[in-house]
């Protein structure tokens, strides 16, 4: 059997997701070796940057004008693309407050210079182009990495938690941060898949998972409100991760 | 006038290449450019609460996440003048040397040394040299297993909030990580071995300014307010609440990184400054493995940064190995954070990241809501001195063909180690 074409990509982003990859430590060589890894900036100077692509794995998020057209590109050699990491799938932080004058952030930060800069409002990938499949997280956890490439390499498609972090962190058995201890907690609307890695080390969830796919931001926002929080604070907190976390 | 382009360079972090002009032996124009999209996100965290502020700006970079973490929870405490407990400050101390152990394993042994031994990426390497692949993963792992146990995530930790920890590991995990270490402590050596027997190069010799933490009681990334920079005999040093005379950032057209120079000189700050500055922790076995690199300090050869991040390799598994015991000695205690009364005032940290000076400086309003935020990354530092040394590379260079020149400018700009995400979000300007 020929071993899968993959290309794995960065946009802007933190670079964390691609890092993920190579934190595999232990099954790095393993994984590697099941696959033909034609494009890897990242980690490699050789590079084949125009052969068609089994699979292409792309973070970061869309944030220029050079992102786009990297990405159609990507899309144009790929059977299947991915998005990884929650800035792929949700546009992450630099999209948290996409309504922002992008103008007048730029000169804020750069000057008059800054306007002659190839920048845009941050979007995930689907806005751009047609995505497969989403594997999120802020960064994406090593496990659902591995399942999703031994699932591809079956011809499956993984399937990730469908419930919140709220549901694992019950499992541990964790005293619950929002009702307990009145601590502003996105557990409730966010999706599973870090086995509740901060309220288990009782730091109440940012979100950084993006929404559940049944995600109910309106009732959250209301039992927060009853707990005297602000409703702007708490639209801007569901919104840092994922814009789409927020009620509307 | 011909053009040496690297459009983008690899086995980096992020998105940037070099431009150089050449007419003859003159060069003209020498570009580093960061075409990494501006993320933006220090405007973006204005109006944010004190507690939301480090999970935001952790994500500038995976690889330095937890400095980043660590350094904006230092200038938020700052601000509101909040001391965090002893063990606080050695378990942060332990986290920023897991972060150096693991970038310092993934740069070396997974970016840099293909380029020493003539591959084009680790993985090729590893289908002739296996063990020295597995060495650096091996190293590599050690230093994430540190930051899932003291940060709760190898990137963008969680367990760090103001005022100190969610939950402070229990005496089995401190056991388990000194199990770790001890390995850890062949490992570093075995490394050092492996970068003796790796050729000399030297594609540039001139006298750099080098600028680090200034820590003279005690060997830290973590503690400490004041900046020396070092030249050829002469020496200043800059307190973080000036660090903008350090900085004078300018904002330039061919990149998304600010440009710094510190009394009109470029400067260079990582490894290599960090052991410039502070020669003292250079000692016993560090001192040894020194000799047997053959490096000299202050070096006149950026290269030399490879060798810094080889000894500390060494030196922030002996620290780590420290801490352990001093908190297994003085007893791991299940501490609630310092509790944080936010104040309005200004607040700011320097630490020494992976890739050397990080600086964040934040305002806060009454209610402890951010209305300021400056983040100055190492890789921004470095910006002017790597141009400085693509330069001299250029001009010293014997070989007079594009792809030699074109080699040495990406091996130069890789033992800058830059972090090109990081690069891009600088500060506000004045």
């Amino acid at each position: 059997m020929n071993k899968p074409t993959v290309g794995i990509f960065g946009l802007t982003g933190c670079a964390g997701d691609q890092l993920v990859i190579l934190n595999c430590e232990d099954r790095l060589l393993d994984l590697v070796a099941l696959i033909d890894v034609r494009e890897f900036l990242m980690a490699s100077s050789e590079n084949d940057t125009a052969c068609a692509l089994d699979v292409a794995l792309v973070e970061g998020a869309v944030v220029s004008q050079r992102d786009a057209d990297r990405l159609r590109a990507i899309r144009q050699r790929a059977k299947i693309l991915v998005a990884l990491g929650t800035c792929a799938v949700w546009g992450g932080v630099a999209a948290m407050d996409r309504g922002a004058d992008r103008r007048k952030l730029l000169e804020e930060v750069y000057g008059e210079t800054g306007l002659s800069y190839d920048s845009q409002p941050a979007q995930a990938l689907h806005e751009v182009v047609k995505v497969d499949l989403n594997i999120t997280g802020c960064p994406i956890e090593k496990d659902h990495f591995v399942t999703a490439i031994a699932n591809l390499l079956n011809g499956d498609a993984p399937v990730y938690p469908s419930y919140p972090v709220c549901t694992e962190c019950r499992m541990q058995e964790n005293n619950c941060l929002l009702m307990e201890r009145g601590e502003l907690c996105c557990g409730p609307i966010t999706a599973a898949g870090c086995k509740a890695r901060c309220p288990d080390l009782r730091v109440p969830c940012v979100g950084c998972r993006g929404p559940v796919s049944d995600a109910n931001p309106e009732s959250l926002t209301a039992m927060l409100v009853e707990k005297g929080f602000d409703r702007q604070l708490i639209a801007a907190r569901l919104r840092t991760f994922a814009l789409q976390g927020a009620a509307q | 006038m011909s053009k040496i382009v690297i459009d983008h360079l690899a086995r980096v972090e992020g998105h940037g290449g070099i431009t150089v002009e050449v007419d003859g032996d003159t060069v003209g124009n020498v570009q580093f450019d960061v075409f990494e999209g501006a993320r933006l996100l220090e405007p973006l965290v204005r109006g944010k609460r004190y507690d939301e502020v480090a999970p935001v700006l952790s994500r500038i970079c995976s690889i330095c996440s937890v400095a980043h973490t660590l350094t904006s929870l230092k200038a938020t405490e700052n601000a509101f003048a909040v001391r965090v407990s002893p063990q606080t400050e050695l378990l942060r101390e332990l986290l920023f040397r897991g972060e150096s152990i693991e970038s310092h394993a993934l740069h070396l042994f997974l970016l840099a040394v293909p380029d020493y031994l003539n591959y084009p990426s680790a993985i090729a390497l590893s289908a002739d040299k296996p063990a020295v692949v597995l060495l650096g993963l091996r190293l590599k792992k050690l230093g994430n297993l540190i930051q899932e146990t003291i940060g709760g995530r190898a990137i963008h930790p969680v367990n760090a909030v103001p005022g100190g920890f969610g939950k402070a590991p229990v005496i089995e995990q401190l056991i388990e990580l000194r199990s770790a270490l001890m390995q850890g402590v062949s490992d570093s050596d075995a490394a050092m071995d492996l970068m003796t027997t790796l050729p000399q190069v030297d594609f540039c010799h001139c006298d750099t300014v080098y600028a680090a933490l200034r820590t003279p009681s005690q060997d830290s990334y973590y503690s400490g307010d004041e900046v020396m920079a070092v030249s050829d005999g002469s020496r200043a040093i800059v307190h973080a609440t000036d660090y903008k005379a350090l900085t004078n950032e300018r904002a330039m057209p061919h990149s998304h990184a600010k440009h710094s120079a510190f009394r009109e000189k470029p400067f260079m700050v990582g490894s290599l400054a960090r052991l410039t500055v502070n020669p003292r922790r250079l000692i016993g076995k560090l001192a040894v493995a020194k000799k047997r690199l053959k490096l000299q300090l202050p070096a006149d050869n950026p290269m030399d940064n490879n060798k810094a991040q080889a000894l500390e390799l060494i030196s922030d598994v002996e620290r780590a190995l420290e801490i352990i015991e001093q908190l297994l000695r003085a007893g791991i205690k299940d501490e609630p954070p310092v509790p944080v009364q936010p104040r309005a005032a200004t607040g700011t940290a320097i630490t020494e990241a992976p890739r050397g000076l990080l600086i964040h400086s934040y305002t806060y309003d009454a209610e402890g809501r951010i209305t300021a935020a400056d983040v100055i990354t190492p890789t921004a530092l470095n910006a002017a001195s790597m141009e400085m040394h693509f330069r001299k590379a250029v001009e010293q260079s014997a070989e007079r063909d594009d792809a030699t020149l074109s080699r040495k400018l990406q091996m130069i700009a890789r033992a800058y180690d830059p972090c090109i995400s990081c690069s891009v979000h600088l500060l506000r300007r004045q």
